[in-house]
Parts: C-alpha cells; sequence; structure tokens
C-alpha cells in the first residue's frame, strides 16, 4: 500500500517536472524543428532540410550581424569590466554613507526600463551631435553592461580581506602589484562572472541598441526585427539555434563539476603528516583536484582567443574593403537581392551600407532627426507623401535616371496621388489588396467565392475570416463596400465604416499581422485579406505542400487599395548623386528582374517584365490587368487629426 | 646595541577631527621587544600602522635607522608586519605566501626555496609547503605569518594583536615561541596587544597607552610594581585603587586609618591614590589590622582564593590569599609599607584622559 502511494508521490512530481520543463523549453524546441524545416510555412512540416543553414552561412547581412553582436557582446563587456572593477575597488573604500549612496545610484539604471534608458542615450547622442553607429552603440551597451560588472565584483571585494593588500606592500610590492598579485586573483570570479552577465546583457539587448544604432549597423537582434514585415524568415530560426546550443554548451561547461573533485584532497593531507595538535577537523577543504578548473580555463581561454581572432579576421577584411565612395541605403527588411548590392558595388565602385526599417513610421523620425544621413529610402505610398509636404525629400535629378522610361507609365501616374508631378519618387515594388479563398471550406460551407468586399458580411462566414489588423487596411474594406473613398477624411462616411466594421466583427476568426499566409495554409480559415505580395510565395508553398484544397486569390469589385513602394532621396543625403546612380542601377530591366524573382512582389518595371518567365507574366493575381483598377485607391496621408480620428474610431471597433 | 632603531617625534593623527595621537614621543632601542598596550582606541594601532606606513602621521616625524621615513611608503620600509587577522594570501599555496617577498625582491630560486625551508622550520611547520592556507588552524596560519615577515629579514617586525584570534591554550604556546624566535633572529619586535599578561610575559619594555598619550613606559616589573597613575594601576592587573591622603613623606591615611608606606616627595597632607595589589594584602585578626572589615565574597581560584572585604565606610578591597577566611569573618587589613604605591592625582584636563574608562 504504502509503496503504492510512495510510487504514485513520485510519479507526480516527475510529472510535474516535466510539465515545467516542457512549459520552459517548448517553445525553443519549435523554433530548433522548424529550422530544419524545408518549407517556409510555420504550420507545415515540408522535410528535413540544412538549407536554412547553409542560407545562413552565406548571408552576409547575417554574417555582419552577427560579427556586430559578438564584437559589441566583447568589446562593451571588456571595457565594461575594467571601469566596473576599478569602480567597485573605488566605492568599496569609500565611508559607509557615500558607499551605500553610489550603491544606489549604480542600481538605478539596471531598474530603469531599457526604452528610457535607450531613447535618452539616443537623445544625448544627437545633442552631443555624435552620429548613430557602431561607436554609439558600443557606448550604449557600456553604459549600461558597468553596473552589473560592479555588482558581481562588490560582494567578492567585500569578502577579501584589506589587510592581504597592505601585507604585500609591506611585503615590497608597489600598489599596481599588490593589486595584480594579490587582491586580483582574490576577486577573479567575481571579474569574470561581471564579465560574462555583461556579455549575455549586450547579446540580449533590443530595445537601447535599437535606439542607439545608426546606418548600416544592424545586431541580431535588431535584424530579426527588421524581418517582421514580410516575416521572419527560417534562417534566424537556424541562427537562434546555433546560438542557443552555444551558450547551452557553454553554461553547461562553467556550471558541470565533476563530483569526485573533492575526494582526493584528504589522501594528500594525511600522507603530508599533519602535525596540528587539534580541533581542525572540520575544515577538510584541503587542495581542490587541478584538472577541472585548468580545463574551464583551457576553455575560457580557447574562446576568447577564438572570438578575438574572429573579430580581427573580419575586420581585416572589412577594412580591405573599405571605400570612400559610400552610399548609405534605407530599406524594408529583405526587400532586395542581395547579390544586387554586391553587383551594383562591383560595377560603380560604390561602397553600399545598407540598413533596414521595419515599418513605415519607424523609418519616418530617423529620416526627420536627421541623426543618420540616408541617402535613398523605400517608403511606401502615404509615407511619401507626408515626406515631401514637411520637406525631406529631395528632387531627383531625372537626367540622371535614364532608366526610368522602363516603369510603365500607369504606375507613375498611379503615383501622382501621393507625388503630385513625380518629383519624388521611383515606383520599385507594387501590389494590390484582395481576398484570399479556401474554395473547398467555402463549398462545405455552402458559400460561393466571394466577389466583393460586402461578401465578407455574409453571417455564414461566422468565424471564418481574417481581417489585417492594422486601421487603414481594416478601413478600406468597409469603406469600399460603401463605395467610399479609401482616403476620406468625412467623419460621417467613417463612423458608417466604422459601423459596418463593428458589424462584421463577430464573424471574424481573427485580426492579424502576418499569419493570414500560415493560417490559410494550413485550412484555418476560409477567407482572409491579404497583400498580393505574399500571392507568388504562397502559390509555389502550396503546390509543394499538395494540399488537399485550392487557394484562390479574388480582387473585389468594389475596388482595392494599390500600394506602391517607391525609392526617394532625402533632403540631407551626402552623395545624391550616388543615390540616383542606385535608382537607376534598380531600374535597369535585367536588375530589376532578379529582384522581382527574389522579392516576388509585382514590379512596375515593364521592360522587366517582358525578361519574366511566361508563367510569371500569365499570373494575374500577381500582375492584374491594370486598366481594370480604375476603382482602387493608392493611400494618401490624411494629416494628423484625421489620423486621430481613424485610430480613435478603430479603437472603438477592436474594444467593443 | 642600545642606539635608538626607531624614533617617532611628536607625532599626531586624527581621523575625522577626532585625536587618535598627540604629540607621540617614542624610542625603540635596537634588538629590543617593545609592548604597545592599552585598551582598544587607545591609538597603539594606529602607532604602529604609522611605523608601517599605512598611515601617514598630521605632524611630527619618524626616524628609523636615523633616516626621516614618515611619507616613505611600506614597500620601501625595512620592516614587516604581521597583521592580526594574519592576511595570508588566499590563493597562493604556503610556499607561495612564504616567498612573494622575495620574488618581489627579485632573489634567486634557490635562495627563496632555502628560505622557505628555513622559516617553516622556525616556525616549526616543516613540509607545509604545498598546504593550501584554507587547510591550516589558525594557530599554523599565524606561524606562516610571522614566517612570511621573517623571511625578508627586516630590521623591525611589528605584530599587530597576531595572537588575538587564538585560544588560551595555543595563545600560551606562541607567546613562548615568540620569544624563542625574537632571541634567535636578534630582530627589534614592536608587540600590539590589549592583554597585559602577554605583554607582562614578553616584553622587555611595555608602553601602555590611553587615549592617544602615552600613560607609562617601562619594563614589566616597573609597569606592574609602580604605576604612576590609576589607569596603568588598574589596566595591568587587579589593583584596589583608592583615594588617601599623603599626610607626610612614608604616611599615607586611607579611610581614616594612617598606613605606613616608603613613598616620598609628595607635600604634606595632599591627596593623592593609592595602589595595592590584592596579593599584598595580609588578612590578620581583627585587632592586629590597620583597617578592619568583613568578608562578603569567596572564590575558590585554583592557585588562590579570591575574596572581598568590606570596610565600614563601604569599600570592597580585593583580597588574593592562600588562607581561608569564609564568608562573614571579622578581619583586621594589613598591607606591607613598600607594598603601597602612591600616585598623584590628575590635575590637568589632558590628565583626566588617564582615568579609567571601563
Amino acid at each position: 500500500m504504502k509503496s503504492l502511494q510512495k510510487k504514485l508521490k513520485n510519479f507526480w512530481e516527475n510529472f510535474y517536472l516535466v510539465l515545467v520543463l516542457i512549459f520552459l523549453y517548448a517553445p525553443i524546441a519549435v523554433m530548433m524543428a522548424l529550422s530544419f524545416n524545408s518549407s517556409k510555412s510555420r504550420s507545415h512540416w515540408g522535410g528535413f532540410t540544412l538549407q536554412w543553414y547553409s542560407q545562413m552561412f552565406e548571408s552576409s547581412a547575417v554574417m555582419d550581424a552577427l560579427y556586430n553582436t559578438l564584437l559589441i557582446a566583447f568589446l562593451s563587456a571588456l571595457i565594461a569590466t575594467v571601469l566596473g572593477t576599478a569602480a567597485a575597488i573605488g566605492i568599496n573604500s569609500m565611508k559607509k554613507l557615500p558607499r551605500s549612496i553610489c550603491m544606489g545610484v549604480n542600481n538605478i539604471p539596471m531598474l530603469n526600463s531599457d526604452i528610457v534608458t535607450g531613447i535618452s542615450l539616443m537623445l544625448m547622442f544627437i545633442a552631443f551631435g555624435v552620429s548613430l553607429g557602431f561607436k554609439t552603440i558600443l557606448l550604449a551597451h557600456i553604459s549600461f553592461n558597468v553596473p552589473y560588472v560592479m555588482l558581481s565584483v562588490m560582494p567578492k571585494l567585500k569578502q577579501t580581506s584589506r589587510y592581504t593588500y597592505e601585507a604585500a606592500l609591506d611585503l615590497g610590492a608597489g600598489p599596481l602589484q599588490a593589486f595584480f598579485k594579490v587582491v586580483f586573483p582574490d576577486i577573479l570570479p567575481g571579474v569574470l562572472s561581471g564579465f560574462l552577465m555583461a556579455f549575455t546583457m549586450s547579446l540580449d539587448d533590443f530595445i537601447i541598441t535599437h535606439f542607439t544604432r545608426g546606418a548600416g549597423i544592424n545586431t541580431l537582434s535588431t535584424l530579426i526585427y527588421s524581418e517582421v514585415r514580410r516575416g521572419i524568415q527560417p534562417t534566424m530560426y537556424a541562427l537562434s539555434t546555433v546560438i542557443f546550443v552555444t551558450v547551452l554548451a557553454l553554461l553547461l561547461i562553467t556550471n558541470f563539476s565533476p563530483s569526485g573533485e573533492k575526494a582526493g584532497a584528504g589522501k594528500k593531507r594525511a600522507a603530508l603528516g599533519d602535525s596540528e595538535p587539534s580541533g581542525n577537523g572540520g575544515k577538510a577543504a584541503g587542495t581542490p583536484s587541478p584538472l577541472w578548473p585548468k580545463i574551464q580555463k583551457g576553455l575560457l581561454v580557447c574562446v576568447s582567443f577564438a572570438v578575438v581572432a574572429g573579430i580581427s579576421y573580419t575586420s581585416l577584411l572589412k577594412f580591405n574593403a573599405s571605400h570612400s565612395d559610400e552610399l548609405y541605403v534605407y530599406n524594408w527588411g529583405e526587400y532586395i537581392d542581395e547579390d544586387v548590392i554586391r553587383q551594383f558595388e562591383e560595377e560603380t565602385g560604390i561602397h553600399v551600407v545598407y540598413d533596414l526599417f521595419e515599418t513605415n513610421e519607424e523609418m519616418y523620425p530617423v529620416i526627420e532627426a536627421g541623426a543618420v544621413q540616408y541617402d535613398v529610402v523605400c517608403p511606401s505610398d502615404y509615407m511619401i507623401q507626408r515626406m515631401a509636404e514637411n520637406g525631406l525629400l529631395a528632387e531627383i535629378n531625372w537626367e540622371n535616371v535614364p532608366n526610368i522610361s522602363n516603369i510603365g507609365q500607369t504606375y507613375m501616374e498611379w503615383s501622382e496621388a501621393f507625388d503630385p508631378g513625380n518629383f519624388y519618387s521611383v515606383p520599385y515594388c507594387w501590389g494590390t489588396v484582395g481576398i484570399l479563398c479556401n474554395v473547398e471550406r467555402l463549398e462545405e460551407l455552402g458559400v460561393p467565392v466571394p466577389t466583393k468586399w460586402a461578401d465578407l458580411w455574409d453571417p455564414r462566414l461566422s468565424g471564418e475570416i481574417l481581417m489585417q489588423d492594422s486601421v487603414r487596411d481594416a478601413f478600406m474594406v468597409a469603406q469600399k463596400s460603401l463605395g467610399y473613398s479609401l482616403n476620406s477624411t468625412d467623419p460621417g462616411e467613417l463612423s458608417e465604416a466604422k459601423d459596418l466594421l463593428l458589424l462584421q466583427k463577430p464573424l471574424v476568426q481573427a485580426y492579424v499581422v502576418d499569419q493570414v499566409r500560415d493560417k490559410m495554409l494550413s485550412g484555418e480559415a476560409a477567407v482572409g485579406v491579404i497583400y498580393s505580395g505574399e500571392l507568388l510565395y504562397l502559390q509555389e508553398e502550396a503546390e509543394s505542400l499538395n494540399l488537399d484544397f485550392t487557394l484562390q486569390y479574388v480582387l473585389p469589385e468594389e475596388g482595392t487599395n494599390l500600394w506602391i513602394d517607391s525609392w526617394v532621396i532625402p533632403w540631407n543625403a551626402r552623395n545624391k548623386e550616388n543615390a540616383e546612380k542606385w535608382i537607376n542601377f534598380l531600374c535597369r530591366p535585367d536588375i530589376a528582374k532578379k529582384n522581382f524573382e527574389y522579392i516576388t512582389y509585382a514590379t512596375p518595371n515593364e521592360a522587366a517584365f517582358r525578361l519574366l518567365d511566361p508563367e510569371y507574366q500569365q499570373n494575374t493575381d500577381v500582375f492584374p490587368d491594370t486598366s481594370t483598377l480604375t476603382t482602387s485607391e493608392v493611400y494618401r496621408y490624411l494629416g494628423t487629426e484625421a489620423d486621430d480620428l481613424y485610430n480613435a474610431l478603430w479603437k472603438e471597433v477592436k474594444s467593443q | 646595541m642600545s642606539q635608538p632603531l626607531i624614533d617617532l617625534n611628536h607625532i599626531s593623527k586624527s581621523y575625522d577631527g577626532e585625536l587618535i595621537l598627540d604629540d607621540l614621543n617614542l624610542s625603540v632601542k635596537e634588538n629590543s621587544f617593545v609592548t604597545l598596550l592599552g585598551p582598544s582606541g587607545c591609538g597603539k594601532t594606529t602607532t604602529l600602522r604609522i611605523i608601517g606606513g599605512f598611515e601617514t602621521p598630521d605632524k611630527g616625524q619618524v626616524i628609523f635607522g636615523g633616516e626621516d621615513i614618515t611619507l616613505l611608503p611600506p614597500n620601501k620600509r625595512q620592516l614587516n608586519t604581521v597583521f592580526q587577522k594574519y592576511a595570508l594570501f588566499p590563493h597562493m599555496s604556503i610556499a607561495e605566501n612564504i616567498a612573494f617577498g622575495l620574488k618581489i625582491k627579485g632573489k634567486s630560486k634557490s635562495y627563496i626555496d632555502d628560505k622557505i625551508k628555513y622559516a617553516l622550520k622556525l616556525v616549526n611547520l616543516n613540509g607545509f609547503e604545498n598546504r593550501s592556507v584554507d587547510s591550516l588552524s589558525g594557530g599554523q596560519q599565524q606561524r606562516i605569518a610571522i614566517a612570511r615577515a621573517i623571511v625578508n629579514e627586516p630590521r623591525l617586525l611589528l605584530l599587530d594583536e597576531p595572537l588575538g584570534a587564538l585560544d588560551l591554550k595555543l595563545r600560551q604556546d606562541m607567546q613562548y615561541e615568540l620569544i624563542r624566535l625574537k632571541n634567535e633572529l636578534g630582530i627589534t619586535f614592536i608587540y600590539v596587544t590589549h592583554d597585559q599578561e602577554e605583554a607582562l610575559t614578553m616584553s622587555d619594555t611595555i608602553v601602555v597607552m590611553n587615549q592617544g598619550y602615552i600613560q607609562q613606559m617601562g619594563t614589566p616589573e616597573q609597569i606592574y610594581n609602580e604605576p604612576e597613575n590609576a589607569f596603568v594601576a588598574d589596566f595591568i592587573g587587579e589593583s584596589n585603587i583608592v583615594g588617601g591622603t599623603m599626610i607626610r613623606d612614608e604616611l599615607v591615611e586611607i579611610f581614616g586609618a594612617k598606613f605606613a608606606c616608603v613613598d616620598k616627595g609628595f607635600g604634606t597632607n595632599k591627596p593623592v591614590d593609592v595602589v595595592i595589589r590584592p596579593e599584598d594584602i595580609d588578612l590578620v585578626k581583627p585587632e592586629d589590622g590597620t583597617l578592619q572589615g568583613i568578608v562578603t565574597h569567596l572564590i575558590f581560584k585554583g592557585v588562590h582564593y579570591e575574596m572581598e572585604v568590606t570596610t565600614p565606610n563601604g569599600y570592597e578591597w580585593l583580597v588574593h590569599s592562600t588562607d581561608l577566611f569564609p564568608v562573614g569573618q571579622h578581619v583586621g587589613i594589613h598591607v606591607d609599607p613598600f607594598d603601597i604605591q602612591i600616585m598623584n592625582k590628575p590635575e590637568s584636563e589632558d590628565e583626566e584622559a588617564v582615568g579609567v574608562n571601563e
């Protein structure tokens, strides 16, 4: 009876433990599994592959970010360790009151939220005219790392008798000798753990880096974040897996110490013939087994050496590759074929500093503040209008961009909606917003395939609709179904649209950002509002997955949102002519074709279109007949007042 | 032999406005064993740290072998210190600890090895070279600390309460060991302690300090038998210190009774302090005593009985005697003239500091 109870108890204990472990590690396990998934989809297993790992090592963006991350972590941890240790020693020898004040001041930055630290650092750099870049990230990391080092050195210092330092002086050592020979070895464990903590904190940081970084510099965290718009690439899962495994290995090495450590000590002591009188039986510490610390030390040295060697090797490459002729490009994540950048650099000899943003709203203040002077930027339609209206753009000298003739006239006309007179922008990618339908699912529900936005109010679609979780896109659906302009600022029309959205809300399964693709691929919903840019990838994926249902893209009859991302040159560009060379280069048919094949968003470049595979040319989902889009519109910037109204109404929809 | 090795001239030192040492003068002869004795806070450790170079005096000079070393840093001084808490280097082996000073001075390996052996032998810890500091007992650590200091062949060894952390038995053993070491090495020792027994056992000269002043300096016998003031008398051993009046030379009145003594030159009818050691009081029949009292307390102490005898004015005399007088018995108090020590009462405010703290 008793043993059964005991067994049961053991079972529950283990069960609980396993539950906790699953809770902690399931997300990481999922990520690791996905890094070996040959399908880009997060919900389908397409077979085992190592392609993401090889892509990761081939991608210069990822490798650069990795290099930056490690270099910054290493340097900032090293410098913070020196500064923090020195500060801790100074503070430790203070009197009690000033010491506790100093430690209090030291603790505040750690408790302070990262975003406050990040913003204040950025403001300070800008106020003092320090251009944001590698060194500002480094300075920021040093500043937030120092308190951690101090915190881990301080207790060690307190344990250390101050008399050992004096004893060393007394025995003839100079102050420096005394410190390095006697005090330092004593506090070394604290210094090392401070270094490791600083290294990890720096590795982990996203927010502060995000605010203090400048053109062309990314750490892993900012790189991953910049890919949010197009969906995080599986190479990032691969990278995260590599990092996790590395950290795990380091952790195991540093924390795992063999249990037999103290076995040999006793014997040794007996052999020495203990002449001590009595009463010291408890202190059997003796000499620790010398092997394990040596292994640990060796590993530490190896790792440091590898990091330093890697860093110096890559810096050497970088140094050799540095050019005086530069171009600062600011683009969406995953929005260019990296080969195109390389080709541009080879052909023109201009060194490209390539930087990424995630949203128009994030890009705007960066350009406005002028802290980083980009030469060429790729915002969306309405944002171009806003930038132009606020004088943030320079007029393009069309003489330097002869390839503009390759861009279809239709697209230049559309651009006039946000760039009247075509002064500032050159279209790069464009697309539509439409309804993606799961045909078989609709059949099951007995609902015909939708042809217009208004069909999304069919009560039979309850729980089957995926809507975009963004103000303008959501309102666009309602406005268009009502026959209004999607750029309407009329409060009456907007209020009507809001009511309509509220009416639809019970039918909506979810308002989502970038999961429409995955959810539709896994058959979770019947219809979803989606950007046409995703389509080509989606279709290829659907084919390779052998789905038992068909996905069909519908452009609603009422018209839809036409979106255009275009290249513009900021007013403060330092290399305007290089920027024009860049734009001209991207307008070359072969380059535009290459980019299309990588990005898979529709290209406005008609010369490039003619070079495309007929299969692509005939894909009317990606390249709809432009003459049928007469009722469609491009978003315009509506001013802050209208923005506020839209946001207020959207909040009402979301909160009810 | 009798050259002064170190002279402290008019040393003053204060921390945060609190005076620790006030115009201290001290001269230590070559090859002597000098003990600075006093309660905690009396300035004895500060004095030692000034000699060691860890503190700089606000005023005054430190002369070492005829040279002014007041501002010389500790690592440039030809002396070594044995610290209160041993201050061994925990990450080094015993041999490395002892070799520390020699390595810094760049001595050869064979020289260092010889010295380590020699020093370990001297402190009776042969074969301890490769032991770790943690594995030693307090007494062993202390001996290593001494070994570490003396291998550098200092002219002067400073010891800051080195036995304070040891238990009684070990402390007594170490006292003899220190005396032996000093005699073998011929080094001058300056020893700081608050333990009067240690001071009396080991020193050639005792310097009794209190509140930044030297109260008395002399051989252990002088300090014990002829304390110059109430503080010294009270601090060194147990005493009966009572107020009295010097009637004339060689006659003092205590609690109305006249005692013959051997002291002269205090004037007539002068108020004085009188010190009588408990073992110097003879208890006799009431009618034979100079003063009469009743035994009010009795403890057996092994070597002797400790008794308290209360006289009619309420004063409790401490008496050590091998004869037993039970509680309640009326006794007479008799003191031989040469066992009575007369001291001036403190007059100035400075001398007030001499007053007993406890």
